[in-house]
């Protein structure tokens, strides 16, 4: 059934408003990415930091967050590190090194961990592909039945009229609420 | 007490069996005085449930050390007050809790059936029942509250200090009560479909409970997030942990259905697609019971810890099989009266928000299960925690935030994209004034400034809606205030999910502020020295310890100065418990409609100094007015019409779209 051609016009209408919501998504998706440690102080960087990485021992709590001796200790080597000029990135691999992969608050983007990021955006992806195929083929269907009916288009004039018949009465125009339900 | 308690949960069992056995056997063989007696168990089963929840609160408040549960969770120094939370501390109490919530709501759901379900009701109430009948045999043969020890200690444990505080009094009852209450909505559904009743007959039913539950689950989240800001003393309010998303999963695919079904209420389409979402929801809040009775770490690791998380695991796996096979077994019967009109419509947008707010929840479950997964592939554990969250699920929380601004103004069926051009314009102007404002402001973060946007979007269309039928309506000669209730009041669900949108819009405005601009830092102060963080100063004043036979507490008392002109006084507080070797923190909090000063004591050192972490959490004040809005708006959704229309229900003709349906108003 998904495989009958498309209401290609009908789904042109649909992308135009979809369009905008993908490119605003991949944007923030992207920005998310690359401008993640745009902190300026040596301080506000630590505490960025900070959040990246999980105390080893208090399951689930960032060395931010967890107030045990360890945690405590791993925020002062952070804030040592920075300051012989480590990057983050280098001071991230120091405590892999140490605790495991575990120690990382996200999975790394890089080797089998690049399943945990890409099986979210993939799956996104096909679900707004099923999406628009499944609106497609159910407003085909629409479409063959329609010639029943008179079209929206052209009753478009009339319609303007009983609008403005109701905003007369004061009783709301038909764009709210049941609209065009043929009540 | 103990025995008394054990009686009523066998009786509470056995009347189960008796309500899922006259119901069913009424409804195939037709005997209507059956199905009344088997409903009248119902009833009775939410009074036999209420004697038992009594007699662990009388042993609770007796100080009856001989019962096992009494003795974990309470011991003599505890002030009354806390049976209450005391009850719900482990896992039997809060079984018990559960069971009781969910035996009222039965009893309240079968009472209040609307005519149309008369005959889908049986099924239903059986469905409840059996689910009910679980939690009872899970305390019975597995966490028994009524437990006895051979020999009652002197004193009892005490309650996990991390319990002992305001938020705790609702957050869990709330939570538990809504993660339960998506049994009513779902067991309507697969009623409706075990009945034959496939068709609009459990809409009204379904949405209203789908309703209830949806508001009782958001609050108790909010509450938790509460809690943990108030108590946790990190600054933040929501961790993405395994725990809090187990509340959140389910939330986020009642919120899909309660959209969705108002299509199948309308146009009396999407019908398989909302027995696949409420289905869906009720998995995730039985996913979500699993993993807050696998025990008290937030691991995913601690499962094995307990039997009882196995049990629910279990539970689910039966209820998700038979639910699947009810659903293929009804699958042919269960079409849609039509087919849709265009993809750019209400109904496509519905379909859309659905897609989006799945995949949170699907993210949302694959962060929780990937640490298995990477365990199992190479043996490498590793940890999925907030920033995995933030990236991903932000810029879809972003896009839906989107939807929730054009969704509302696009009608049902059709939209012509140039009327949609026209209502967009100004709102998308303000949005984009508003943000070339902020640019100019100094805030520079893209996140930030696409969510401030969109929000303004929202706020905006919402606003113009209300404008124009208030407007319209005013000049009918009433005045604007009576014509904006006059609006209200003409079509709820709509009007009620607009308000239910301007409480997301804070959440969002709360959760953008204080995620992109706080300021935090950590010092030491001793007594009488300050501190500046952000445009505040903080003088630390003076320390109090006082000690109790159960802990100690410890306060300070901080003055919070802006320049040289003091603003008042701020208390935080560290308490700590020998018996558990734990330390719960009260954070001193003075909140403003602009940002938060957040002040926790970290330590207190023996040279009298202590030591702090200071925040300014911008907007945080929001996501507290979030809740009361959100209740707000769920009510008038729910608010049944004159007379009770909404629940004793019409009938409406199949097919036609929902002509005299008790919520098309205007015309």
């Amino acid at each position: 059934m998904l495989l009958t051609p498309l209401n290609w016009s009908s789904l042109g209408n649909l992308l135009k408003f979809v369009l905008p919501l993908l490119v605003l998504m991949a944007a923030g998706f992207l920005i998310s990415c690359t401008v993640k440690e745009g902190a300026v102080s040596l301080e506000e960087q630590a505490q960025a930091l900070d959040k990246t990485l999980i105390c080893p021992v208090c399951p689930g709590e960032t060395i931010d967050q967890s107030q045990a001796e360890l945690a405590r200790q791993m925020r002062a080597i952070v804030r040592e590190m920075l300051a012989q000029g480590r990057s983050a990135e280098e001071i991230k691999q120091f405590f892999v090194k140490r605790y495991g992969e575990g120690v990382l608050a996200s999975p790394p983007k890089r080797g089998f961990n690049l399943v945990a990021w890409a099986t979210p955006v993939g799956g996104l992806a096909l679900g707004l592909l099923l999406l628009a195929l499944v609106l497609g083929r159910m407003t085909r269907g629409r479409k063959a039945a329609s010639d029943e009916e008179p079209d929206e288009v052209a009753l478009r004039p009339y319609l303007a009229m009983v609008d403005a018949e109701l905003e007369k009465e004061g009783i709301g125009t038909r764009k709210e609420g049941s609209s065009s339900e043929g009540e | 007490m103990a025995d008394l308690g054990t009686m009523a949960l066998i009786i509470a069992a056995l009347l189960c069996c008796y309500a899922i056995a006259g119901s069913v056997l009424g409804a195939r063989a037709g005997l209507p005085r059956l199905i009344d007696s088997a409903r009248r168990a119902v009833y009775l089963n939410a009074l036999v449930l209420a004697v038992a929840t009594a007699s662990l609160v009388s042993a609770f408040l007796a100080k009856d050390f001989s019962i096992q549960y009494v003795a974990e969770h309470s011991n003599r120094a505890m002030e009354p007050v806390y049976v209450w939370v005391a009850f719900y501390a482990g896992n039997e109490g809060s079984i018990l809790f559960i069971a009781l919530a969910l035996s009222c709501l039965s009893a309240l759901a079968v009472w209040k059936a609307p005519k149309e379900a008369t005959i889908l009701m049986p099924y239903a109430s059986a469905i409840m029942m059996v689910v009910l009948f679980f939690f009872i045999t899970v305390m019975l043969f597995l966490a028994n509250p009524f437990a006895t020890l051979a020999q009652a200690p002197p004193d009892g444990r005490g309650i996990n200090p991390l319990l002992a505080h305001p938020g705790m009094f609702f957050h869990p009852p709330s939570l538990m009560t809504g993660l339960v209450a998506v049994t009513i909505p779902f067991a309507v559904v697969t009623g409706a479909l075990l009945a034959g009743q496939t068709r609009d007959q459990w809409v009204d039913m379904g949405r209203t409970w789908g309703l209830i539950a949806w508001a009782i689950l958001g609050v108790g989240n909010l509450l938790g997030s509460w809690w943990a800001y108030t108590i946790l003393g990190w600054g933040g309010y929501w961790g993405w942990d395994p725990v809090e998303n187990a509340g959140f999963m389910p939330w986020l695919a009642l919120t899909a259905f309660v959209h969705s079904v108002m299509v199948q209420k309308r146009r009396g389409i999407f019908r398989l697609w909302n027995v696949v979402l409420v289905s869906a929801a009720f998995f995730l809040a039985s996913f979500g019971m699993f993993i807050n009775r696998g025990g008290p770490v937030p691991s995913v690791h601690s499962f094995g810890a307990s039997t009882v998380g196995w049990v629910f695991l279990a539970f689910l796996a039966v209820a998700a099989f038979s639910s699947i096979a009810v659903i293929a077994w009804r699958y042919n019967k269960i079409s849609s009266a039509q087919p849709l009109d265009s993809p750019l419509s209400r109904e496509a947008a519905f379909l859309l928000n659905n897609l989006l707010l799945l995949a949170i929840a699907l993210v949302t479950m694959w962060g929780v299960v990937f640490p298995l997964i990477s365990e199992l592939a190479r043996g490498v554990t590793v940890t999925v925690a907030r920033p995995f969250y933030d990236q991903i699920n932000g810029p879809i929380f972003l896009a839906l935030i989107f939807l929730m601004g054009v969704g509302p103004l696009l009608p049902w069926r059709s939209a012509s994209p140039s009327d949609l051009r026209r209502s967009l314009l100004l709102p998308s102007l303000l949005a984009l004034g508003v943000v070339a404002l902020l640019a100019l402001m100094g805030v520079s973060n893209w996140y930030a400034l696409a969510s401030f946007g969109l929000c303004v979007l929202v706020v905006s269309c919402v606003v113009r809606e209300w404008v124009r039928g208030t407007l319209a309506r005013s000049k009918q000669g009433h005045n604007l205030v009576a014509s904006f209730v006059h609006l209200l009041g003409s079509n709820r669900p709509r009007y009620g999910g607009y308000i239910v949108h301007l409480a997301v819009v804070l959440l969002a405005l709360g959760v953008t502020g204080s995620s992109f601009y706080s300021v935090q830092k950590d010092v030491v102060l001793a007594q009488g020295q300050r501190e500046g963080v952000g445009k505040y100063e903080i003088e630390y004043v003076s320390s109090r310890v006082e000690h109790k036979p159960d802990r100690e507490e410890w306060t300070a008392n901080l003055m919070v100065y802006r320049g040289d002109r003091p603003l008042g006084a701020i208390q935080a507080g560290r308490t700590f418990y020998p018996e558990f070797r734990m330390s719960s923190t009260r954070a001193g909090i003075r909140s403003t409609p602009v940002e938060d000063l957040y002040v926790i004591p970290s330590e207190f050192l023996d040279d009298g100094r202590a030591s702090f972490r200071i925040l300014v959490n911008p907007l945080v004040m929001w996501i507290w007015v979030a809740g009361p809005v959100l209740i707000v708006g769920a009510l008038v959704a729910l608010w049944p019409d004159k007379g009770g229309v909404a629940l004793s229900g019409r009938r409406r003709p199949e097919a036609a779209p929902a002509v005299g349906s008790a919520y098309s108003h205007e015309l």
